[in-house]
């Protein structure tokens, strides 16, 4: 008998290193990543790739337990490959001799022999030392709870009820769920249609064209996906359909559309609006919304554009606008880990501005008596409740409109949602309406 | 000591149905050396006697990096204590260059003899139940290529006559 000779220790290396000098993402890096792999190691890549970037926290303590001085920059590979090792030691079931070899190895395709001694002690040493070296780590909290700090202390103060749920919860993979396309087949025929093709599936909690995958599978085992009979989109995103209140004849404007779920889910649901225009900042992700429209034959104007500014505005105003704005995406850690990392604490005040500068901006294209839904997918009231009161302070013919539901947490603006354990991701949401008459008007 | 030849599949001998051994002499010592020799340079960790076309109950099996933890079986038999399926990615020096998820029981208990005669009486799991079943399957004619479907097993089959055209006719 033999064992698998490709080293993909080197490879999840390579691919993580670009996010330690905080160049790209974790989606983004993996793409190319996949491509370079053999199909039969793609699953155990991305399971080590995503894996070291969930326990990022822990692996980051632990070397630096283990090591004299830390690496320099140029090394951050090297860096990246002793994570990959340590993870595998702790998360994977390979055999410890076999991960610290292929690690070591590894080493060397990466062009870093000179590591080769310091990644095979450092592994031998956690794997003679690890309770001591957990025992040892406790008391710090980002290690305890295998988060940043700054991220642990926010989570503390904003959610004093919640914060250790969802640091658990962060920590554990979101289910799959299906977003039925209810213009084409109803959920039920859709359910009826995966128990035929044997995947096992139920219908959400809260959202009505929703279904929950028991396991997650590939999309093309999924019965008419690229006929557009159904997307790939979570529960809480879902929620949006329903809250913009869309009727026949109106006009919508999706400020910030990529990847396209929401606002697909909207002209799914309403085939008879007059006009829908999506607007997208990066052109690349456009894209990935015109793949979707095509797959799911609907059709919108796509924009290239700065939802903060309106030169790409005619001047026509819409009925419905919805707002699902840049956010620090702390609500779905669990399916992008590589934000622990990221995220900086001083990024949330930016994003703040940028949010309240992007709805200030599309409220200026809402007509009178229209609805704006503002999405985020953050857990901070910083981006989301405290956001939008700081919004109504400012402008006056803004009216609060409370959210009558069944889901998330009602907060003084809009309602909360927190991940959920093989439920909905995190999420917030607030609804305003434009008075039918400004306030200036009726003083003139 | 010296490194024998590996038979590869689709060779018909790798089919055959190897024999117990009857006494542990110095000749069996002489076959196990040379099977350790063989596996170590090929690199290996795990040969069956059968893939040197000797078709006798031995198996060598070293999973260290070191090359320092061998372990014999002769006349190897075992019995499934956990039938909790395990999926592993197999390899095999009769298969050289390819991989496939081979799905196995996860705990044995084996009984054997060592390169002494003496008896061995053990539980195995994880890799080292992998590769003890996967070359008990070469004593019995099998292979881990009769575990994965047809289509894949005949695509590895084309691919490894072509290689070995293409050897013959280089050499």
């Amino acid at each position: 008998m033999t064992q698998t000779d490709t080293n993909l220790r080197a490879l999840a290396a390579s691919t993580l290193a670009p996010l330690l000098h905080h160049q790209g993402s974790l989606k983004s890096q993996m793409a190319s990543a996949l491509a370079q792999c053999e199909p039969r190691d793609r699953a155990l890549l991305q399971a080590i790739c995503y894996g070291v970037m969930r326990y990022q926290p822990q692996l980051a303590a632990l070397s630096k337990l283990l090591l004299k001085r830390p690496f320099k920059a140029r090394d951050l590979d090297v860096r990246a490959l002793l994570w990959v090792g340590l993870y595998q030691l702790e998360h994977l079931r390979v055999p410890p001799h076999a991960a610290i070899s292929e690690t070591v190895a590894a080493a060397e395709t990466l062009g870093k022999g000179w590591a080769k001694g310091l990644l095979n002690a450092v592994q031998r040493r956690y794997q003679r030392e690890r309770n001591t070296l957990y025992e040892q780590l406790q008391s710090e909290p980002s290690f305890r709870y295998n988060h940043p700090g700054w991220l642990i202390d926010k989570l503390q103060h904003n959610w004093p009820d919640h914060w250790q749920q969802i640091l658990e919860q962060n920590d554990h993979n979101g289910p799959m769920t299906l977003r039925v396309n209810v213009a084409r087949i109803s959920r039920d025929d859709y359910l009826q249609q995966l128990q035929e093709a044997g995947i096992a599936a139920r219908p959400c909690r809260f959202a009505k064209q929703g279904l929950t995958l028991a396991e997650p599978c590939d999309v093309s085992v999924l019965p008419g996906f690229d006929d557009g009979l159904v997307s790939v989109q979570d529960e809480a995103a879902q929620l949006a359909g329903e809250l913009l209140q869309l009727e026949p004849g109106q006009r919508l404007l999706d400020a910030c559309a990529a990847p396209g779920g929401k606002l697909c889910h909207a002209l799914e649901l309403q085939s008879g609006l007059a006009d829908t225009v999506a607007v997208e900042l990066d052109a690349g992700r456009a894209e990935r919304i015109e793949q979707n429209l095509e797959r799911l034959d609907l059709q919108a104007a796509l924009v290239i554009g700065d939802a903060s500014s309106d030169d790409w505005w005619d001047g026509t105003a819409f009925d419905r606008v919805l707002v699902d704005a840049p956010c620090s995406a702390t609500g779905v850690i669990r399916r992008n880990p590589d934000i622990k990392y990221l995220r900086r604490s001083e990024d949330i005040k930016a994003l703040a501005d940028l949010q309240l500068a992007v709805l200030s901006n599309s409220w200026r294209m809402l007509k009178p008596g229209g609805r704006l839904v503002y999405a985020t997918c953050s857990i901070f009231p910083q981006e989301n409740e405290r956001l939008v009161q700081r919004f109504l302070k400012q402008t006056d013919d803004a009216c609060h409109c409370p959210i009558e539901a069944d889901w998330g947490l009602p907060c003084d603006t809009g309602r909360q949602l927190l991940p959920q354990r093989d439920g909905h991701d995190g999420f917030y949401y607030a609804v305003l309406e434009k008075a039918k008459k400004s306030v200036t008007e009726q003083a003139d | 000591m010296a490194i024998r030849d590996i038979l590869e599949f689709p060779d018909p001998r790798l089919r055959t149905v190897a024999k117990p051994v009857e006494v542990v002499d110095d000749q069996i010592r002489a076959l196990i050396d040379d099977m350790f020799e063989t596996m170590y340079d090929a690199p290996g960790i795990g040969l069956a006697a059968t893939q040197i076309d000797v078709h006798l109950r031995v198996l060598t099996i070293d999973l260290s990096d070191e090359h320092n933890e061998p372990l014999v079986l002769i006349n190897p038999e075992f019995e499934v204590l956990d039938e909790e399926p395990h999926k592993y990615q197999e390899g095999c020096l009769s298969v050289p260059g390819f991989f496939e998820d081979v799905v196995r029981p996860q705990k044995i208990r084996v009984q054997a003899l060592d390169r002494n005669g003496d008896t061995l009486d053990f539980i195995a799991d994880d890799l080292l139940a992998v590769c003890i079943q996967h070359e008990i399957d070469h004593l019995n004619g099998k292979l881990f290529v009769d575990h994965i479907s047809a289509l894949k097993r005949n695509r590895i089959r084309t691919k490894l006559e072509k290689k070995h055209r293409l050897e013959a006719a280089h050499a």
